[in-house]
Formats: structure tokens, C-alpha cells, sequence
């Protein structure tokens, strides 16, 4: 036997990739099924253009293909990918899909097919008549032992409507060839959002192959979906409101809810943004409550209700079990399928689908001695072709037409052509697999591309004025605004002191102004944090230790704190971005993953200044494409409000600088205001004061003066909804208080300011006048428009021990 | 008997509630030996919603919800109701170990539905021993079960200030006191931890005033005992805190398989803060000619 020869050394020929891979199967278990070769080692249907495609691009060409995708890949993780502690799915999307062909793909499709139509007659009867326990024909102590069979759903599944409309199947393909069921996903199917985005990423990286392969498109799937759960409406069939139940942000599945609701356009909603009343759902929007007709629930079965379900659950809508029983709203599925999902009930479905459906069952449960077979996957360097073992996820939903229809008919459930297939062992978790590959079912003929916008069936509904925006996403969208722009004021006041840092012991005033701006920055010794009195730092030591501690995460007004805050806003209106500003987002949780205490003051800077121009581009981006309703009024006005309180603690900062560098002071007021150049445009001259402060306070055409942000604030403020709620004379109010104080100053008297202590009297006066409102507004627009929901307690605690 | 049962559950809350869910199983179900007069049901405030339903073991359920500022609840129930003494006890009974073995392999739902763990009860080794004392091996079911409330009435003591709703059984078991609730929880946990079925009842119990004495309104109680069941019999209801066979003297309200399958009120509510429960219960003994319910 000769020594391995490292493939890198040698260029493989033109049926090397596949030679190769022969090789490896012959020494594995020859008889064992593989997805690529037949038993005669032969190309089966289907792969030959692909793997041609593939091979002519080299192995040099095909990792540049695998770099596109794994940065595509990425760059989706963070869009969409809002948990906290991961970095997003940690696998590679192979560059070589999963091809099944037509013969083989019917065969599971059918047994698919008929497994739903099974479990959905099985749910009817396990919460419903219960025959089948008497008969012998289900393990009743298994179901009755068993979290997820929930006593309270009982007949609680109105009859006009299925209890199981979208359905995920765990499958693999045994040794011999032969599909077999691994497990069922019916509470909150996943993986459909991964199938899509696999599916995406392949058309987008490797455009040639996706367009010419005669492969079935995903997009009739998900579009006869749509229709699906708009069919299941009680009321407003023309129109129905469908909103996709997320557990939120926290959920590690939060990256497919949001992707799912993007592209079947329906709101995302988490059960605190909903609530019962009169026997319907309602979700909760800033012109009111508006109804919610189906649920696309994802969001497991007990946590559901607190009221009958789990009631220490906070995720869920006290009295949804009781509007989906008496049709206030239809649920997609049903409450209670959960206990479908029970292994135990493997061993007793080839009985009850002769009992209940009158057929065999087509498809057999995977056993532990359930042998694999093989496909290929390429190593992680693109080199060579592996024999592999592949799960597969597969996605059956009920088809529009059958949702009204009583009892079970052969074609009530299609099955999306194509699923997720991810590497490892039989029956692991997807989401901790290493290599996850698109699934390409051929078609015999080449397949039409479906647009992603539907083509529209019913009347269009516009909702221009976006009254229809929950008012939890109000809230976010407002306090994005606030974190956004304290970020930004905080990296602008850290640069000004770096640069001071920079220049220690070198100049007495530059000294003296970074000590000013480590009080503007409340930073203090560390050593005496609990005192109230702020001793100044000591030192180019001590100083500089404090700044870069601004770069670490233990500070709570520290950039990455501060950063985690608008991160976490962001994430729960995620599907109120635009993708572009999402990216901005990524790139500038990048940049401040980065950062770290033990920088150089220089670099420090520099990412200050990159923090600012990035922020800059995202609200940029947020102006330039988010429809400017309500949801982008809030967002500004949060933005404004900071802007114009960080401005005015600032100016009065410096009126009381301890220190009296002078006019060096105001010059650090103008370059962190970014309002230098503006100022030696105007007045050609010396730094004065007097100047300074109209250009700040007065001065109406400066993006930058309080009385440009009060105009705006106004603005914005008089086009929100609700003008009659009694809250809004107090927000109202308060902001005629602050424009008061500023067109009321005594301009003459300020103007002295360098030289009598009453015009700084007055200057202080006039600051004090439009602080306290301007901070008495944020509270009152809160009150106004938010809904500040205390979360529903139980009566009495029915929670035993656990 | 015939009865006149009044059960009022009012809460006082400190702080206005502005939407609140509730689920009421107060409402008196049919039995073999009980029948039920249409119950006169007052809630208020009036509710906005209001459905009733059966659960899955039959009893009777009350959805209402209070969608209008509110700070005080009250339901009451009044319902005339005649109870039927219960039949002989059967002659003989097979030895307990044999029928706990034939149900262990009966598929019936509503076998099994009471044979296994609940949320408050848990089946343990423990409880097993202590149900030993009185399933001595090949002694018949139906003696056994007597012997076992009988422990349970002479050795517990009836007190109210030990335990709460949130007491471990452990703890009942081990300090041999508690409540109604306890007792029949003890009793439940210990049948199941043999193999064999039992469900909570939960009721009233028409309590004698003090020689001499005119019966005070409102005081009586809320009862609960349990139920295990005897093959080609039924299910035999024994009252441990007692040490009776229940039978005309306890009108049944709901059963489940412990208490938080019957709670008679429970609810999820927006606002509130802190809030006061008072129960009144009066079972009035009727004379036949006085009331006889409609069916």
C-alpha cells in the first residue's frame, strides 16, 4: 500500500472528485445505499451538471465559492440571528446540494403526506372522543405520563378547522435506500426559515448551476402556506390579520421567526403584545387594539396560556386556549400536538393508520438499529467529496383548499420540495451540526422561478399610517433612538479625551480639559466608586486606566454596555429594519466585540470616530428607507431627545467647569457637537461664547442647536397618533415649556456671558428651564403611547413543587 | 338528602384590576348518587365573557372574564342538590396486589388518568411504605383501603395553621398534620404509589351546629376526600379526615386528579397588588317537602 498522497499535491482529473469518493465508499460497507453512486459506482440521476459545475471550478475555485457562502451565511446569521450568547448557526453550508430525484422524492412524499394526515386524525381523537386508549391501540400510560399531553386542551380544537396545518419530519435514508422517520416536529415546526435561507444563499453564490438545474422551487411551498393560514380565518377572510407567535428575542430559534415572518410578511408578535378580550385576540398597536384572526404558533404547546397552561409562564396570552375553543381566533397548530411528537407512539402507527385511515402505513420509524446510508459532502477545505450520513428535515403543510373540509381526504397536505439536510449522527440536533446542505428535488422539466412578493388575490389594504404598529416596537424603535444617540455622544466625548490623553503633560490646558471631560464623562477613580463626591483622577496613569475602562464591559455607561442596549432594542424590530441598516448593525457589533481596555489610546479613537460614522450611516440608512410613520417618529424623537438632553448637560457642564479653561472648553463643546467647522464658517474668527451659544441654543438652521431639535421634536411629535388620550396635553405641555424658556431668553443678557456672573446666572437659568422638561418628556410620551402593561399574575398560585 | 349548597369565593384587591381571566369549577356535577337543581349563579362585577364547559373529567367549568376596571370579584352558587346513600360495600374483594397488577397493564385512558403522578402528588417510595402498613400482602383491596383512611383519621392531626398550598406531601407525611386537602393528597399518593388508582374529590360536608344552637350562615366549609377504585364495584369514596366512607352526607362539587385539576377559582389578571379571599360555604339539609330539585 502506498503512503497517502495529500489530494492538495496532486490536481485530480476530470472524474477525480467522484473516482476519489468511489475509493473511500469501497473501503467503508460496500451494499450500503449512497445518495451519489449506485452499486455499479455509477452517477445516479440527477448530479452529473452539478458535479460537473463543481469540478470544473477546481478546488481553488470551489473554496473561493465556499468563502462567498460562509460570508453570505454569516452576514444572514447577524441580520437575523438575535440571541445573545451565539455567534449564529456555527455550520457550512456545503457548496454541493442534496440531490434527490424525482422517483425517490415521490415515494417520500406520499409516506409524508399520509404521516400528517395520520397524526391530524390521531390529535382528534386523543383530545376529542378518545377511542383509541380503550382499544388498546396507544400507550396510554406513556401519553398520560407524558408534559406535553395537556389535560386542558381537551375538545378544545373547534371541528371546522385542523388541528395540524404545517408539520416538520425528521428523516433519513437507511442503508437499503428506504426513507424512515426519525421524529415529528408539530409545536413550533423549525427549519423551514434555514431550508429558505440554504436555498437563497446556493441561487446567490453559485448563480449558473441554481439557474439551470431542473430542481422544484421552494417559493409555491410557502406561498400556498400563506394562503394556508389565511384560509383558517374565522372572520376577515379577505383580509385576516396573521401575526407569527415568537417567544422573543431570548428564543435561539428568534433568527427563523424573524426570517419566516420577513418573508411571509406577517407581523411578529410576542405574547405581551397581545391580549384576550370578548372572546378574541387582539394584538396591540398604537391606534388601539387590533384583531389577530390566526396564530402561526412558535411557541411550545404549555406556555401557551398561563391561565390553563403552564401558568408560570410568561411567554403566552392569558385566555388564548379559550379564544382558539370558542373560534376568536384559529391556531396554526393547535394547542396540544406536542404529545403527537412522543417517540412511544412509533411502535403503534402502522395499526392506527390501518384504524384510522384504512391504509398501510407508508413510511417505517427509524429503530436503533436503523443503518445510514451515505452521501457526499465536501471536506472543509473544498478538496475532496466524503461519505457522510445525513439527517433531513422535511415540511409538510395542509393545502389551502382543504382547510374548510371535514375529515380526511389523500391530498390534504403537500410537502415542500426540498427540506434541510444537516451531517450527523442519525436523529441529532440540526443546530449543532457542523455542515448543514441545500435539498434539490429534480424535476423533469425545468421549474418557472416564483417571485418572492405574492401575487396579490384579495383587495389591497394599505396601512400607510402605520397605526397598526404594536406599541412594544414603538417603545424599541424610541429607545434605539435614545441609545443610538448616547453612543454616539459618549464615542464623541471619549475622542475629545483620548486626543487630550495624547497630548498629556504637554500643555497645561490640554491637561486641565481632559480632566473636564472625565467629569463629562462621570468617570471616576475606580477605587472610590461608592462615594458621592468624585475625586479627580491623579496622574496620566490613573486617567488613562479610567478612559480605556470605557472600552471594557464592567462600566455600565461604557460603550459596550451601551452598544448591548440598542442591540437588544434593535433586535426585538428587527422586522421593522431594512436589511442595509442591518448590516451597519453587524458590522458595528464588529467593531464593538473589539473592543477592549488594553488598546492603545490612539486605536481607542480611532474607533471612536468609527463608532460615530457608523452610526451616522444607520440612522442614515433608517431615514432613507423605513416608511416615515409612526414607528420612525419614535425612533427620531428618541433620537432628538437624547441629542438635545446630552447637548444641554454638556453646555451647563461647561458653564461650571471647576477647572476655567476658558474658551479651550468650548472649543471641545463644538468638535464633540461636530459643530467646529460650522462655527469657523460662520464667524471667520476667534472663539467667543456668545457665538458659540447661538450657534448652539438659537441658531434654527444648526441640525445641531437646541432650538433646531426642539423644532423637530415638535414636528414630530404633533403627527403621533391618539390626540385626544388626556397624556398628551402633559407631553404637549412640556415641550411649549422648553420652546418657552428658549424664545423667552434674555439673548442680551447671555451674551455678557465671559464677563458678569449674572449673565452665567442667567445662561444656567435658561439650561435648568429646558432640562427639567425635556426630561419630564420622555416619561410622558411613554405614558402616552406605550402600553405599559404589567404582566398578568396568576390568582393563586397553582404551581406545586417542581 | 336534599340540600340547598351556597358557595360565595369574593376577592378584595388593593389596587384597581383592569382585565382578569378566570376559570371557575363551582358549579356542582352529576353523579351516580347526586342529582343537581339548576344553579342560580351570581358573579360580580357582570361579566363580559362567560362560556361553561365540560373538562376532561367531566366536571363543570366556568370561563368568565372581567374586561372593566374592577376591585373586587364575587361568585356565588347556589344550587339545590339530592344525595343518595351509597350502596352496600361489595362482600369480598380480590387481594389488592392482584388488581394493582391487572390495572397495570389495563390501557384504560380513565384507569390510568388516575394511577399515575398529578402535579401536586408525586408517587414515591415513601408514600409506599407507608401504605404498606395497611396493604399487608394478600389482604383484599376493599379492607386494605378502609384501613388505610382509618390510619390516616386516627394518626393525622386536623391542623390549619401548618400547612399551606404550597406544602410537599413529604412534609404532611412527615409531621402527620395538615388539612382535608393533605389527608386525601396523603391517601391519593399512597394508593398510586402501590399501583393503584385514585382521584381527589373535592366537595362540602354538612357540619352540626352546637347542641341547642341555630345554624350559623357561612359556616361551613369546603370539603375534599378522594376516591379509589374497587373492580366490578365502582370507585369508593373515603373521607380521611373523617374516617368515613363518603357517601350522603358529601354533595360533590368536581373531582380531577388532585387539587389542581378542581381548584374552585382560578385566574390570571392584569393589575391588583394585593389581594384578600373570603369563602363562604353553607349546606343547608332540606326537608323533602320543602325543595325537591328539577332533575
Amino acid at each position: 500500500m502506498t503512503a497517502p498522497v495529500s489530494p492538495s499535491l496532486i490536481e485530480l482529473g476530470t472524474a477525480g472528485l467522484v473516482e476519489d469518493y468511489l475509493n473511500q465508499l469501497g473501503k467503508g460497507q460496500p451494499g450500503t445505499f449512497d445518495a451519489l453512486l449506485d452499486r455499479q459506482g455509477q452517477l445516479r440521476l440527477g448530479w452529473q451538471s452539478l458535479l460537473g459545475a463543481l469540478e470544473a471550478l477546481g478546488s481553488n475555485g470551489r473554496f473561493q465559492q465556499h468563502e462567498e457562502i460562509q460570508r453570505l451565511l454569516a452576514e444572514n446569521g447577524v441580520i437575523f440571528n438575535m440571541h445573545d450568547d451565539t455567534h449564529g448557526r456555527a455550520w457550512r453550508l456545503d457548496p454541493l446540494p442534496w440531490v434527490i430525484d424525482q422517483a425517490q422524492w415521490q415515494t417520500l412524499e406520499m409516506g409524508l403526506a399520509q404521516r400528517s394526515r395520520l397524526l391530524n386524525a390521531l390529535y382528534n381523537d386523543i383530545y376529542g372522543a378518545r377511542t383509541l386508549f380503550d382499544a388498546g391501540l396507544l400507550p396510554t400510560q406513556a401519553i398520560l405520563a407524558s408534559s406535553h399531553f395537556l389535560l386542558p386542551c381537551h375538545s378544545s380544537q373547534p371541528t371546522d378547522r385542523p388541528a395540524i396545518n404545517f408539520h416538520g419530519v425528521d428523516v433519513i435514508q437507511d442503508a437499503a435506500g428506504q426513507w424512515r422517520v426519525f421524529g415529528d416536529r408539530l409545536q413550533a415546526p423549525s427549519g423551514t426559515g434555514f431550508a429558505l435561507e440554504n436555498r437563497i444563499l446556493m441561487a446567490r453564490a453559485l448563480p449558473e448551476m441554481y439557474r439551470n438545474a431542473p430542481l422544484k422551487r421552494l417559493a409555491g411551498f410557502l406561498d400556498n402556506y400563506h394562503r394556508t393560514l389565511t384560509a383558517l380565518a374565522y372572520q376577515h377572510r379577505d383580509n385576516p390579520n396573521v401575526v407569527l407567535l415568537t417567544p422573543g428575542p431570548g428564543s435561539p430559534r428568534y433568527f427563523e421567526h424573524a426570517y419566516l415572518a420577513n418573508y411571509l410578511n406577517i407581523d411578529l408578535a410576542e405574547g405581551q403584545d397581545m391580549v384576550v378580550r370578548d372572546g378574541q385576540l387582539w394584538l396591540r398597536t398604537l391606534g388601539g387594539l387590533q384583531p389577530v384572526d390566526v396564530v402561526l404558533r412558535h411557541c411550545d404547546d404549555a406556555y401557551c396560556d398561563p391561565l390553563e397552561l403552564r401558568g408560570d409562564s410568561q411567554l403566552g396570552v392569558p385566555g388564548l386556549l379559550q379564544a382558539a375553543r370558542s373560534s376568536g381566533v384559529a391556531m396554526s397548530n393547535a394547542l396540544g400536538v406536542g404529545v403527537l411528537e412522543l417517540p412511544e407512539l412509533a411502535d403503534y402507527l402502522p395499526a392506527l393508520c390501518e384504524h384510522l385511515l384504512g391504509e398501510p402505513l407508508l413510511l417505517a420509524n427509524a429503530d436503533g438499529n436503523t443503518r445510514p446510508s451515505t452521501a457526499p459532502v465536501f471536506d472543509h477545505k473544498m478538496q475532496r467529496l466524503t461519505p457522510s450520513t445525513l439527517n433531513l428535515r422535511c415540511f409538510v403543510s395542509r393545502t389551502p383548499g382543504s382547510v374548510n373540509t371535514l375529515g380526511q381526504q389523500p391530498n390534504d397536505y403537500h410537502v415542500m420540495p426540498g427540506g434541510l439536510a444537516w451531517v450527523g449522527a442519525p436523529g441529532s440536533s440540526s443546530l449543532s451540526s457542523p455542515v448543514v446542505k441545500d435539498v434539490w428535488v429534480t424535476a423533469n422539466t425545468p421549474q418557472p422561478h416564483v417571485s418572492q412578493l405574492r401575487q396579490a388575490r384579495g383587495p389591497v389594504v394599505a396601512t400607510r399610517d402605520g397605526t397598526d404598529l404594536p406599541s412594544r416596537v414603538a417603545e424599541s424603535l424610541f429607545w434605539l433612538g435614545r441609545y443610538g444617540e448616547r453612543l454616539d455622544s459618549r464615542a464623541r466625548l471619549l475622542r475629545e479625551a483620548l486626543m487630550r490623553l495624547m497630548e498629556y503633560d504637554q500643555d497645561d490646558i490640554a491637561d486641565q480639559l481632559l480632566d473636564e471631560l472625565l467629569l463629562a464623562l462621570d468617570i471616576t477613580t475606580l477605587n472610590n466608586a461608592g462615594e458621592n463626591t468624585r475625586p479627580l483622577l491623579v496622574g496620566f496613569a490613573q486617567k488613562r486606566t479610567a478612559l480605556l475602562a470605557q472600552f471594557g464591559k464592567s462600566e455600565p455607561q461604557a460603550l459596550q454596555p451601551l452598544f448591548a442596549q440598542l442591540l437588544r432594542n434593535a433586535r426585538s424590530v428587527r422586522d421593522h429594519l431594512g436589511d442595509d441598516s442591518w448590516r451597519v448593525v453587524h458590522q458595528l457589533r464588529q467593531r464593538v466585540d473589539m473592543l477592549n481596555p488594553s488598546v492603545s489610546a490612539s486605536a481607542a479613537r480611532r474607533a471612536c470616530e468609527g463608532l460615530s460614522a457608523q452610526l451616522a450611516a444607520f440612522f442614515g440608512l433608517c431615514n432613507e428607507t423605513m416608511p416615515h410613520h409612526y414607528g420612525w417618529r419614535f425612533m427620531d424623537i428618541g433620537r432628538f431627545l437624547d441629542r438635545v438632553l446630552g447637548l444641554l448637560s454638556l453646555l451647563k457642564l461647561t458653564l461650571n467647569a471647576p477647572h476655567s479653561p476658558g474658551l479651550a472648553l468650548w472649543e471641545v463643546v463644538l468638535a464633540t457637537t461636530d459643530n467646529f467647522t460650522a462655527y469657523r464658517r460662520r464667524y471667520r474668527s476667534e472663539l467667543h461664547p456668545e457665538a458659540i451659544l447661538d450657534l448652539l441654543l438659537f441658531d434654527e438652521t444648526n441640525p445641531r442647536s437646541v432650538g433646531y431639535m426642539l423644532k423637530r421634536l415638535e414636528r414630530q411629535m404633533d403627527k403621533l397618533p391618539g390626540s385626544s388620550s388626556p397624556y398628551r396635553n402633559a407631553e404637549r405641555r412640556l415641550l411649549i415649556q422648553a420652546n418657552a424658556a428658549l424664545h423667552l431668553a434674555d439673548i442680551d443678557r447671555i451674551s455678557h456671558l465671559a464677563d458678569t456672573p449674572e449673565a452665567q446666572e442667567a445662561l444656567e437659568q435658561l439650561l435648568d428651564d429646558l432640562i427639567t422638561p425635556l426630561n419630564a418628556l420622555s416619561d410622558a410620551i411613554s405614558h402616552s403611547h406605550f402600553s405599559h402593561i404589567e404582566r398578568p399574575r396568576q390568582l393563586v398560585s397553582m404551581e406545586p413543587d417542581e | 338528602m336534599n340540600y340547598s349548597l351556597r358557595h360565595t369565593t369574593r376577592y378584595h384587591y388593593s389596587a384597581p384590576v383592569t382585565l382578569c381571566h378566570s376559570e371557575a369549577r363551582v358549579l356542582p356535577r352529576k353523579t351516580l348518587h347526586q342529582r343537581c337543581g339548576a344553579s342560580e349563579l351570581t358573579i360580580s362585577p357582570i361579566p363580559q365573557m362567560q362560556a361553561e364547559r365540560r373538562d376532561v373529567f367531566g366536571n363543570r367549568v366556568l370561563y368568565f372574564a372581567m374586561e372593566e376596571v374592577h376591585q373586587t370579584l364575587d361568585v356565588t352558587v347556589v344550587t339545590p342538590i339530592n344525595t343518595q346513600p351509597v350502596g352496600p360495600l361489595p362482600a369480598i374483594s380480590a387481594a389488592w396486589e392482584q388488581i394493582a397488577e391487572q390495572l397495570r397493564a389495563d390501557n384504560r385512558f380513565d384507569m390510568q388518568l388516575y394511577r399515575l403522578d398529578s402535579p401536586f402528588i408525586r408517587r414515591n417510595e415513601e408514600l409506599a411504605t407507608f401504605a404498606r402498613s395497611c396493604f399487608t400482602p394478600g389482604r383484599p383491596l376493599l379492607e386494605s383501603a378502609l384501613a388505610l383512611n382509618q390510619l390516616i383519621y386516627e394518626t393525622f392531626e386536623y391542623d390549619p395553621s401548618f400547612t399551606t398550598l404550597a406544602t410537599p406531601l413529604s412534609d404532611v407525611l412527615t409531621n402527620r398534620r395538615g388539612v382535608c386537602q393533605d389527608f386525601a393528597h396523603v391517601a391519593i399518593g399512597a394508593l398510586r404509589s402501590l399501583g393503584l388508582p385514585a382521584r381527589y374529590i373535592s366537595g362540602y360536608l354538612e357540619t352540626q351546629p352546637p347542641p341547642g344552637q341555630p345554624r350559623l350562615i357561612g359556616a361551613d366549609a369546603s370539603h375534599a376526600w378522594l376516591a379509589t377504585w374497587i373492580p366490578e364495584w365502582g370507585w369508593l369514596a373515603l373521607d380521611p379526615t373523617n374516617g368515613t366512607v363518603a357517601g350522603e352526607q358529601h354533595p360533590v362539587l368536581a373531582w380531577g386528579r388532585d387539587y389542581a385539576d378542581v381548584a374552585p377559582l382560578k385566574g390570571v389578571m392584569n393589575g391588583g397588588g394585593e389581594h384578600q379571599l373570603e369563602v363562604e360555604v353553607d349546606v343547608i339539609p332540606l326537608t323533602t317537602d320543602t325543595a325537591e330539585p328539577s332533575s
